[in-house]
């Protein structure tokens, strides 16, 4: 009671934001403090029940104390289940940003340990449903902001560039790739004198490495 | 800076529009990631930089494929150029972006406060992005948990009880600037 359970979750997010990957969406968690919330209004009400609309709070310090804290407290949880949540969803804007896919990797998390546990009690994602669908919406949002600075390339590099032709080793097969100087095949352990510009993404997306 | 900055600047009608902007863009670019509050849009400057921007794009695909070591080499000049370009017009709007989002009901409010002045706040696609972020975010709060709540706590700008929800930048925060020495 009063806010105990509330401070766990403020925990969880501490630690989500050291952490490379999201953990799991506490949905137990979040629905007892959900709950605490709930009771803790009915309590209020409960109380001031009797004074049918007319309380004052010199003539009954107690129950005045009794009210200040549990409001206090609804006000704490609310602000912690804030927390938790937008620390999780700014999280999942950064991976939008960095172009990761986050739906296809939880997927993909689903169905391995589907494969490897015969099928049994699959891992389910570390996303709640609504998190899911924010990021499909934060993606579009992000793509529709993004469209309107198709020259700058707005999640591109924000390291100042140095040199328009860089060095580059090819991690994994990646077909051909058409610039302007021409198509080049990319298979795995080459190595090209490339311009940056046109392989940025390849690098983003882990196929190419450069070479400093 | 040095005696040659200033007297460019004194005589701001010899140096070329190209030049200036690139100066304006700069500064605009470190101010912007220097100051703990969002400045204004510099309109008229955004779009001339990226008209040119564009311009340079159609230019460089023009030249490509002649094979003149001449032009090819000033093609590379060129698109080293626009890279830096491209560059500060990046960092500039990611560095917004970021405010935006860290403190989106307060720049919006403030935002609406400057509608009435010559230089709004935001450019129409940041409010429209700030519009649409915020939108997603409270529905996604009010679907996880806000809509369990007593209407009463359900308010993401409450100020009851001395605390306001709405987050400010610190706009006490110490700055660094640079003067142009006059002696």
């Amino acid at each position: 009671m009063y806010g105990e359970t509330a401070n766990k979750l403020v925990q969880n997010a501490k630690r989500t934001l050291a952490l490379p990957h999201l953990p799991p969406y506490q949905s137990e968690l979040i629905r007892s403090v959900v709950r605490e919330v709930r009771d803790l209004d009915k309590d209020v009400a409960s109380l001031l029940a009797p004074y049918s609309g007319s309380f004052n709070p010199a003539s009954s310090p107690e129950t005045a104390c009794a009210l200040l804290v549990n409001h206090l407290c609804m006000r704490r949880n609310k602000r912690c289940l804030l927390a938790y949540h937008k620390v999780r969803s700014d999280k999942l804007e950064e991976y939008c940003w960095n172009g990761v896919d986050v739906l296809e990797q939880q997927a993909q998390k689903a169905n391995g340990s589907n494969a490897g546990a015969g099928g049994a009690a699959g891992a389910e994602s570390s996303l709640s449903p609504e998190e899911e669908e924010y990021v499909r919406q934060y993606s579009d949002l992000l793509a529709a902001y993004k469209g309107q600075w198709t020259d700058i390339d707005l999640t591109g590099s924000l390291e100042p560039p140095k040199d328009l032709f860089i060095d580059v080793r090819v991690l994994k097969d990646a077909g051909e790739i058409q610039t302007e100087y021409g198509s080049i095949t990319l298979t795995k352990n080459s190595q090209f004198y490339v311009r940056h510009g046109d392989v940025e993404r390849l690098i983003q997306q882990g196929y190419l490495q450069r070479l400093s | 800076m040095d005696i040659d900055d200033l007297l460019a600047e004194v005589a701001v009608d010899s140096t070329p529009e190209e030049s200036r902007d690139l100066q304006e863009l700069t500064r605009a670019w470190v101010a912007e990631r220097t100051a703990p509050e969002i400045l204004n849009w510099p309109e008229e400057l955004m779009e001339r930089v990226l008209e040119r921007v564009r311009r340079q794009i159609e230019l460089v695909e023009d030249q490509t494929g002649n094979m003149d070591p001449k032009t090819n080499f000033k093609l590379i000049v060129i698109q080293t150029e626009l890279e830096r370009f491209k560059f500060l017009v990046r960092s500039f709007l990611r560095a917004r972006l970021n405010k935006i989002d860290q403190h989106p009901l307060h720049i919006r409010a403030q935002h609406t406060a400057s509608l009435d002045s010559t230089q709004p706040l935001l450019s129409p696609s940041e409010l429209q992005y700030l519009t649409s972020h915020q939108a997603l975010l409270s529905q996604h709060y009010s679907a996880s948990f806000l809509s369990q709540f007593p209407a009463s706590l359900q308010r993401l700008d409450d100020t009851t009880g001395g605390i306001s929800m709405v987050d400010k930048p610190d706009e006490d925060r110490a700055v660094f600037r640079q003067m142009p020495r006059i002696e």
